[in-house]
């Protein structure tokens, strides 16, 4: 109940990662293109001599993410061995979770229902908890489509 | 015997130091139950294996120690301390044992009935304690004589994958190492931070070599199962087959050792199964009735190299060219104009197999393609040679370790990619000279080295904009493990540097262009280029090797016409002819008096070796010394006389059949304005070609004198024989001799006196030594009646 999270801005609504999904949040320095990627793939980037993977979680859920201004800031996670950082409108601040899980009353829309895992109450409002396993995924169900 | 000896000595010494941890366990507790099994079962299996090789005092050990853990076991005995003691005594009398039998050597006498009787139950302690150096703890004393002299060095075992996080953590600090570097000289020249940097890099590097070896292991853990491999095989097919291995020191990465197994174990079963005779079979060739198998191991640098080799029947080209042909992987034309060396490397193509009927053993529908993929899946590399009857040999080259590789950075669009540098075979600059790439509809053709090359830009692969026009790039000639050749464009080459590989997350793979990702010096990631699937995507892979020698031209295969060159020279007459450059093997000098013009062709020696010669017109007049273009077509050759050699040209105009009485004139071209006949070379062997005959050994026997030597010899030698001063010889040159030599050889008599002062007898039946034509008519007289 008292879970951490990182809240966050992806395509203009306000989400939250759990803290411990979280390995770090990034500055993000010089990302160098993947040509040829899934459109999620932004680059690749290096954290402390760490190459990762930057994905655009906007493009997972909305048709067109250029509309929305993003800040330099990338969340790092670890999925499957793989590092990646998020590439978010905003990253906002930590914040304590005040409710449990609960689902979307009517669902969240269809490209948000397979990222996020439902909402909860925070101090700063409800948020949509982000699966960031389910981002991946995700991402990597629509490359293979890709390929 | 050998073999099974070291393996029981192997399965001993791992037996007791997995139950060294246990015995432990016992001794603090002997009521345990499970170590008292765990004990109970090593003494038993050690029992039961030295029953076997006739090791009776190991096994009175072990059996007494086995009765009375078996007695305990059913509630017969206690487990109480002075047992435990007595075992542990004999646990480690075995050990010590073990160690001598693998040293070779006899463990000193004694002591066992001490120990054995300590097992005794009831039997006192006291007599182990006070007797004070044998039996107690044989192995201080035992140990200090016998284990000295084998030093068996000190080991542990791991788990793999705390070596694989250590390795990572290695490469990783490696990674920070680098980008710290780049920031300690972005800062400047900071002595005091410099000198502990440099300390702390070398230290590094030296690290990484050391875990890098922490991961290898001897290639004898590949070779342990081949014997029994091969002798089963070899059983089921009625053959005898005697393996050799050699190089199980060499040490190779513990992935590429698992890499390796299946292709050699594949190689094995084929030249088994195929290589090999049925014994009879061999005996009635001459070879030994058992087949030798040798497979050898060794490093190279950053490479090992494995060669697997047999003794058999060898590669049958013919075969395996009408296979391919069935198959559909190359066409009758093609196979007419493939080299042995060709055909034999089809057995790596996709989609072959020799095996005319599918055996169990092998032909199970993985072929060498497979093992070659894998091989190069790994940047390794195998070629095959082999000679009919002689047998058959495979040349692997793997790489030592995966993870760490050379790499060259390139630039294409602006942006910086790295790729294995094993694939470089030459980096071309283009210098906007026009001309040298042609393009074929979609496709891009480059000559490099006279042959047409498919070339891919790599910004036209990324679908990026290159920088720099095509005319101006940089080309990588990349060689692929099968042999296929292809050029890369990219804007510009940067720098070749050992860069640590790092796998990239599904996302990316699914790209099918890279393989990899690394760091650079300046921190920044960087993508490995993945130039095999680069290069299958673009078909250049082995289905279309046969072809890529052969560039399509106007939808006809046709062989390379614009590529040709010929040599422009002017015949003894004056006239201009034109020879392919390709059968020039070089020009030669010799003295006209050296060609014989005697028979119906004119011959020369050159190097001791008997070759027609032509372009000399009967009745031509020859003095001085002739220049000779000595021709060739892999096997035969052909002098042509010439009287001047003028310039290579390249064959750039039509060449215009004629109809000439000439029989050797293929056609006629233009070069520089003036019509010149090109010499036809398939007629000009079929006419006048022949193998070299070896001249050099026929000798000729000189009289001993210095006459002989110093004015005798070398005109004999311009003649084709070799001077020889014993009695051995072919012929026999004799100056004044009295009487004929009993001799059935061919021998010229040759006296001091000239023709006008002899009677004409004498005239008749010898020579004046100094009558240069008759004496070298004389000796070719000779050379035709020894042929005969």
């Amino acid at each position: 109940m008292s879970e951490l999270l990182v809240l966050a801005v992806i395509a203009g609504k306000r989400c939250a990662f759990c803290a411990s999904d979280v390995g770090s949040v990034i500055e993000a320095g010089v990302i160098a293109p993947v040509p040829r990627a899934p459109r999620h793939v932004v680059g690749i980037t290096a954290l402390r001599s760490q190459a990762m993977t930057v994905i655009d979680c906007r493009t997972v859920i909305a048709e067109d993410p250029s509309i929305y201004p993003c800040d330099s800031h990338l969340a790092v996670i670890e999925v499957a061995g793989h590092s990646y950082a998020l590439q978010v409108d905003k990253i906002d601040d930590i914040a304590t979770a005040q409710s449990g899980i609960a689902p979307v009353p009517g669902g969240s829309g269809k490209h948000w229902n397979r990222v996020c895992k439902g909402m909860l109450e925070t101090d700063r409002g409800p948020a949509l908890l982000i699966d960031v396993e389910q981002v991946v995924a995700g991402i990597e169900q629509k490359s293979v489509k890709a390929a | 015997m050998d073999d099974l000896l070291a393996d029981f000595i192997e399965e001993t010494r791992e037996m007791l130091e997995a139950i060294g941890s246990e015995i432990v366990a016992w001794e603090a507790n002997p009521a345990d139950r499970a170590r008292l099994d765990a004990i109970f079962r090593f003494v038993h299996t050690v029992k039961g294996n030295c029953g076997f090789f006739d090791f009776p005092r190991l096994e009175k050990l072990s059996h007494a120690a086995e009765d009375a853990l078996a007695d305990v076991r059913k509630g017969r005995r206690e487990a109480d301390s002075q047992l435990v003691t007595a075992v542990l005594a004999i646990v480690d009398r075995i050990s010590d044992m073990i160690t001598a039998i693998e040293a070779g050597q006899e463990l000193a006498e004694g002591g066992d009935e001490a120990l054995i009787a300590a097992l005794e139950a009831g039997a006192e302690t006291a007599p182990m304690v006070g007797q004070s150096p044998a039996p107690a703890r044989p192995a201080d004393s035992v140990t200090t004589s016998t284990a000295a002299p084998s030093s068996a060095p000190r080991s542990i075992r791991l788990p793999v994958e705390l070596l694989d996080r250590v390795m990572s953590g290695v490469s990783d600090m490696v990674l920070a190492r680098n980008d710290l570097a780049h920031r300690l000289k972005e800062a400047g020249n900071q002595p005091t931070v410099d000198g502990p940097f440099e300390r702390l890099s070398s230290i590094l590097t030296n690290v990484r070599d050391a875990i890098t070896r922490m991961r290898m292991q001897r290639i004898e853990t590949l070779y342990t199962a081949i014997p029994r491999l091969v002798r089963d095989l070899s059983a089921d097919l009625g053959k005898q087959v005697m393996v050799d291995l050699e190089g199980g020191e060499v040490e190779l990465d513990r992935e590429m050792i698992e890499m390796m197994r299946d292709p050699l174990t594949h190689i094995i079963r084929n030249a088994i199964d195929h290589g090999f005779e049925p014994p009879a079979e061999r005996l009635k060739n001459g070879k030994r009735e058992i087949g030798l198998l040798s497979i050898a191991a060794r490093q190279a640098g950053n490479k090992i190299s494995i060669v697997i080799s047999d003794d058999g029947r060898g590669l049958d080209e013919e075969r395996i060219a009408a296979k391919a042909v069935s198959t559909d992987i190359i066409t009758k034309a093609q196979r007419s104009k493939m080299s042995r060396e060709e055909i034999l490397d089809l057995i790596f193509a996709a989609g072959f197999s020799t095996a005319e009927e599918v055996s169990s053993v092998s032909g199970r529908g993985v072929g060498m393609d497979v093992v070659r993929d894998n091989l190069e899946k790994v940047g390794g590399e195998i070629q095959v040679s082999s000679q009919p009857g002689e047998g058959t040999r495979f040349y692997l080259q793997i790489p030592l370790t995966l993870s760490i590789i050379a790499g060259l950075t390139l630039k294409a669009g602006g942006q910086r990619f790295v790729l294995p540098q094993s694939y470089v075979e030459e980096i071309v600059r283009l210098r906007g000279d026009k001309g040298v790439i042609e393009d074929m509809g979609d496709t891009s053709l480059v000559t490099f080295r006279e042959q047409r090359v498919h070339m891919i830009s790599l910004a036209d692969v990324l679908g990026v904009k290159a920088e720099v026009p095509r005319e101006n790039a940089n080309l990588l000639m990349l060689r692929l493990a099968s042999g296929d050749l292809y050029a890369l464009a990219v804007d510009q080459v940067q720098s070749s540097s050992d860069i640590v590989v790092k796998p990239l997350p599904p996302a990316i793979m699914s790209c099918g262009i890279y393989c990899g990702t690394t760091l650079l010096d300046d921190g920044q990631p960087i993508l490995l280029l993945d130039v095999p699937n680069i290069a299958q995507e673009y078909g250049l892979m082995s289905e279309t090797r046969a072809l890529s020698a052969q560039v399509l031209i106007d939808g006809k295969p046709t062989v390379e016409r614009p590529l040709d060159r010929a040599m422009l020279f002017s015949k003894l007459d004056g006239h201009k002819r034109l020879v392919r450059l390709g059968l020039v093997k070089r020009i030669e000098t010799i003295s006209a008096a050296a060609i014989d013009r005697s028979g119906r062709e004119c011959r020369a020696v050159v190097d001791g070796e008997i070759l027609p010669v032509i372009g000399i017109d009967e009745g031509a007049s020859l003095d001085g010394s002739v220049r000779l273009l000595r021709l060739t077509d892999g096997s035969s050759e052909v002098l042509h006389a010439v009287g001047s050699v003028e310039d290579a040209v390249d064959l750039a105009n039509e060449l215009v059949a004629v109809d000439e009485p000439d029989p050797l004139i293929e056609a006629v071209t233009l070069i520089e304005g003036e019509s010149i006949a090109l010499i036809d070379s398939h007629k000009l062997f079929a006419i006048h070609g022949a193998l070299p005959r070896q001249a050099a050994s026929k000798t000729c026997q000189l009289p001993d004198s210095d006459w002989a030597k110093t004015i005798l010899a070398p005109l004999v030698e311009a003649a084709g024989y070799t001077p020889a001063f014993d009695a051995d010889a072919d012929i026999v040159i004799t100056l004044d001799a009295v009487e004929s030599l009993p001799t059935a050889k061919p021998v010229i008599a040759l006296r001091s006196a000239p023709d006008d002062q002899v009677e004409p007898s004498q005239r008749n039946s010898s020579i004046y030594r100094y009558d240069r034509e008759r004496l070298i008519s004389a000796l070719r007289d000779a050379s035709k009646g020894e042929a005969a």
